[in-house]
């Protein structure tokens, strides 16, 4: 703070602004460009609606279709082509497209290549149907592309009764709003504050007050910027909102008075309409915007943008401390100072930071939100859930479940079920490992054992193999009908076992695969060990007057612990995270009972497609090995002497 | 420990260790002889079907009713194994290209200059190593699938296999550039070569060993990998041979153990090559990470 000379705290203010407000004005201008568009869009809705209200009048009153099409695309200026689709029929029933015309009379016979008219007028009926028979509006019932960079086309389907019986395709050009853009842009009165209030700076004295002053003064910069931008917002919308209400005006003056149109058929609010074709009611029939309602309707996205809004503040005001407070300054004659040393650092840690700790983080980011393979175009903000997953997982305890007629069961899909089988399997297995590991160590180590080296070799074979093919391997083995394993069994006079059918015979058959593949490295780790021990340890403690067991305990194990303690506690990580076994041989079986903790986030994330479940789950997985890291850390402090 | 000589008769420990030998290879032999039997059944021999015990034990013994070669013909003749094997081969021989490069470059950087974030860099890279799989496995598989759309693609599984492998190589590259006499350089420097060049042109010579090995780790980490290329790799010709393999056997279709076993085989054999041949520099590789994490 000492240095916060008049200089840096310039620079850091006009860092932090630029940043600021930059970010906001391209998330600005993104949302402006988006409701612009959404606008237009409506337009487009407008005019198709009201030509197919006339057309489905015409056509149940037994009037000209054709002669219709071709009357509205003349009378409505924004509308260039019709077509009207008669799915029951398979007809094309009217049309204004210079091909259809120049096939013949109207209605035609679909043709082979214009059954994708057929099917989208069939998609408008399935689409109706759903949302009548749920009662809501998921499925769109109305369809809308870009055709070209200024048109638009809009199917609608064309209602005989309550059925839709075809579809209305109308190709318009793009009636666009007028520039909502009115007023000062936000930057200017924010920049012209922020220079004013530079002058008070050279008042102030340097170190915290002068800071202080940057910092006030960039807070309100920003949110002088951010409430403007955010009644840009709005304005911007009600703008759109008066365009499609002077549009559906335009269109019902253009349609008055012509012999062939009911004065029925002139109701603008009918036409405004949204994607599920129900009324929008932003306007009313004079063509007047309900300013509340459309502003009520707008809370959601500008309370959005005032969070997005907060967030890019809060990262400016970093930028603001890291340029005034001359940290910057420090980082870039770092930068310059240790060039060479980060040139051969950047490519490592740029793969590390995207491909590893960005993705930690995000995953993190996605446990608080509610993602699924179901809603992953639909933008992260709109799923925000807190920490309801974590309260699923770890709140929900019923691991004994009782029945109605008070038996009970366990529930294997339960957390606590699924941690304890966790903490059983580690256990068990780097127990197994260790104990038949050292055994075996011990035994190779004994001098005058002949045929050493063979053994060795042949010991380590189960380390070499790749572990997927371990499992394989051994699922095959314990196969009820046609493994050895039954084979083997049948010959004591046992009866088989359908090993996957109980937890405790699963959990046999993964012990054993598992404790196949691991003991070799306990033992290659312990003989190394046993072998860097010199004789004369041994000598010295027959002098002392140590028997066997004593020079077993007084200095085999000493020498062995400072190799077998890391060798630990690496299993234990290793099996705890052990996926290849448990989802190749138990997949789980029976019903979940033998999943660990990380077959369980894999199949709550890829078969289940949970995403952000998943992404909490593995959030409390790897707390828990942190937990067991800190801890061992302490135990062992082992961090000693990077 | 010649003290232990007298107390248990060698007779015993003999006993106990070949017991630990049949253990070890029974496994091995049994997918010898599936592979061998030139049928995709799990059995070595029919069952009739009031089965003997001498028929069991027959169904036991580890090897084949008769010794045909079909399955590993038919494992690249039928089955698209030789397509998976490919895949497998690009992959790893990609990443180990690429893996190599990051780790070197990244691994001098740590042991020859002295940096702000130096130690922060390194703490990172083994904090990393404690992320559980699939921790950072959704989060993977949306940006690698959905936003980069490089799913079932070679870059894709590429891009996760060397950077998975960083941390570690980083570490035991360190290790080794640690112990190069600094003299070396600084008489470079004084000739006037600029870092790179002394990195390129002493350095990385001096350490073809822990490179070839760092070369070799990479290699086998992309060869078995199992969970990654299982989630990446959707499109049936995309397969990695681990992913290939599993389709075998572990589908709802017919378990067609032959070419499960054929194709182990092939698989396997040159890792378990490389393994044994490179296990002593990746004990203590191990070993030195594990204190240190």
């Amino acid at each position: 703070m000492r240095d916060a000379s008049v200089g840096r705290t310039v620079a850091g203010l006009i860092t932090a602004l630029v940043i600021g407000i930059g970010l906001m004005s391209l998330i600005l201008g993104e949302a402006r460009r988006t409701m612009t568009r959404s606008a237009t869009e409506q337009n487009a809705v407008v005019t198709a609606a009201a030509a197919a209200d006339v057309l489905a009048r015409v056509r149940d009153d037994g009037g000209d279709l054709q002669a219709m099409t071709v009357a509205l695309a003349a009378a409505l200026p924004d509308l260039e082509q019709l077509r009207v689709i008669d799915a029951s029929r398979r007809q094309l029933a009217a049309s204004t497209h210079a091909a259809d015309l120049e096939a013949g009379d109207f209605p035609q016979r679909l043709k082979r290549e214009q059954k994708g008219w057929f099917d989208q007028a069939k998609e408008l009926e399935a689409a109706h149907s759903t949302n009548v028979m749920e009662g809501k509006a998921r499925k769109d019932e109305v369809l809308l592309r870009a055709v070209a960079a200024d048109r638009l086309e809009v199917v609608l389907p064309l209602f005989d009764e309550d059925q839709v019986t075809g579809s209305v395709q109308a190709v318009t050009v793009a009636v666009l709003p007028a520039d909502a853009s009115g007023g000062l842009p936000g930057w200017i009165p924010v920049l012209a504050a922020a220079l004013l209030l530079l002058g008070l700076l050279r008042l102030l004295p340097g170190g915290w007050p002068r800071f202080a002053a940057g910092l006030v003064v960039t807070a309100v910069a920003l949110y002088l910027h951010a409430s403007l931008g955010a009644d840009t917002l709005t304005n911007t919308r009600l703008v759109g909102e008066q365009s499609v209400a002077d549009h559906a005006l335009d269109v019902s003056s253009a349609l008055r008075g012509r012999p062939d149109v009911d004065a029925d058929d002139l109701a603008v609010t009918r036409w405004n309409i949204d994607r599920f074709r129900v009324g929008r009611a932003t306007f009313d029939d004079a063509g007047l915007v309900a300013v509340g309602r459309v502003e009520d309707g707008f809370d959601r996205d500008r309370g959005r943008f005032r969070q997005g809004a907060f967030v890019l503040s809060l990262l400016a005001v970093v930028f603001y401390y890291w340029v005034a407070t001359g940290w910057a300054r420090r980082t870039g004659t770092a930068l310059v100072k240790h060039r060479s040393a980060y040139g051969f650092v950047v490519p490592a840690m740029i793969g590390m930071i995207l491909l590893v700790f960005f993705p930690f983080f995000y995953g993190v980011l996605l446990s608080f939100f509610n993602k699924t393979l179901y809603n992953v175009n639909q933008p992260l903000y709109d799923l925000w859930v807190g920490f309801d997953n974590y309260v699923s997982i770890i709140a929900d305890t019923g691991v004994v479940r009782t029945a109605e007629d008070g038996s009970r069961s366990i529930n294997f899909q339960n957390f606590y079920w699924t941690l304890g089988f966790t903490i059983l399997w580690t256990v068990s297995n780097v127990f197994i490992g260790t104990t038949l590991g050292l055994t075996l160590a011990l035994i190779l180590n004994v001098k005058e054992l002949r045929f050493k080296p063979f053994y060795r070799i042949i010991l380590i074979l189960p380390w070499a193999v790749p572990n997927y093919i371990t499992a394989l391997i051994w699922k095959g083995m314990f196969h009820k009908q046609f493994g050895v394993i039954n084979q083997v069994i049948q010959i004591g006079g046992g009866e088989p076992i359908s090993w996957f059918d109980a937890w405790y015979t699963s959990f046999f058959a993964v012990l054993m695969t598992n404790g196949w593949l691991s003991f070799p490295f306990m033992m290659v780790i312990a003989l190394g060990a046993l072998q860097s021990i010199p004789n004369d340890l041994y000598e010295a403690a027959r002098v002392d007057g140590a028997g066997r067991v004593q020079a077993f305990r007084f200095v085999t194990l000493p020498s062995l612990k400072p190799a077998l303690v890391p060798a630990v506690i690496l299993s234990v990580v290793w099996t705890f995270n052990m996926f290849n076994i448990i989802y190749l041989v138990s997949q789980g079986e029976p019903a979940g009972a033998t999943e660990i903790l990380i077959t369980d986030a894999y199949k709550i994330a890829f078969e289940q497609y949970r995403y952000s479940y998943a992404a909490a789950y593995s959030v409390v997985i790897f707390l828990i090995l942190m937990v067991y890291g800190i801890w061992q850390n302490k135990v062992t402090k082992a961090t000693e002497g990077i | 420990m010649s003290n232990r000589n007298d107390s248990v008769p060698h007779f015993w420990l003999h006993l106990f260790l070949v017991f630990m030998v049949l253990v070890t290879v029974y496994p091995i032999l049994w997918v010898l002889t599936v592979a061998f039997s030139g049928q995709q059944a799990l059995m070595f021999v029919d069952l009739p079907p009031d089965p003997s015990v001498l028929d069991r034990v027959r169904a036991v013994v580890p090897w084949p009713a008769q010794v045909s070669v079909q399955n590993f013909v038919d494992v690249f003749s039928q089955q698209p194994f030789g397509r998976w094997l490919l895949n497998s081969a690009l992959v790893a021989a990609a990443t180990t290209v690429m893996g190599v490069f990051l780790a070197t470059t990244a691994g001098y950087a740590f042991s020859r200059f002295r940096f702000p974030g130096r130690r922060a860099g390194m703490m990172s890279f083994l904090i990393s190593q404690m992320f559980p799989g699939t921790l950072t496995l959704v989060p993977l598989y949306i940006i690698i699938v959905q936003w980069l759309h490089l799913g079932s693609n070679y870059l894709g599984l590429i891009l996760l296999y060397s950077t998975t492998a960083i941390p570690f190589c980083v570490w035991m590259l360190k290790g080794y550039f640690d112990t190069i006499p600094r003299e070396l350089e600084e008489s470079a420097l004084m000739d006037g070569a600029s870092p790179a060049v002394i990195f390129w042109k002493i350095i990385l010579p001096l350490s073809k060993p822990a490179v070839a090995v760092t070369a070799l780790f990479s290699f086998m980490t992309a060869w078995n990998e199992f969970i990654l290329a299982l989630t990446i790799m959707d499109q049936e010709s995309m397969y990695t041979a681990p992913v290939g393999l599993r389709f075998f056997v572990g589908g709802f279709a017919e378990q067609q153990w032959g070419y499960f076993a054929a194709g182990s085989i092939v698989a396997a054999l040159p890792v378990m090559a490389l393994f044994l041949f490179l296990q002593r520099f990746l004990i203590s590789g191990l070993t030195a990470g594990a204190v240190k994490g």
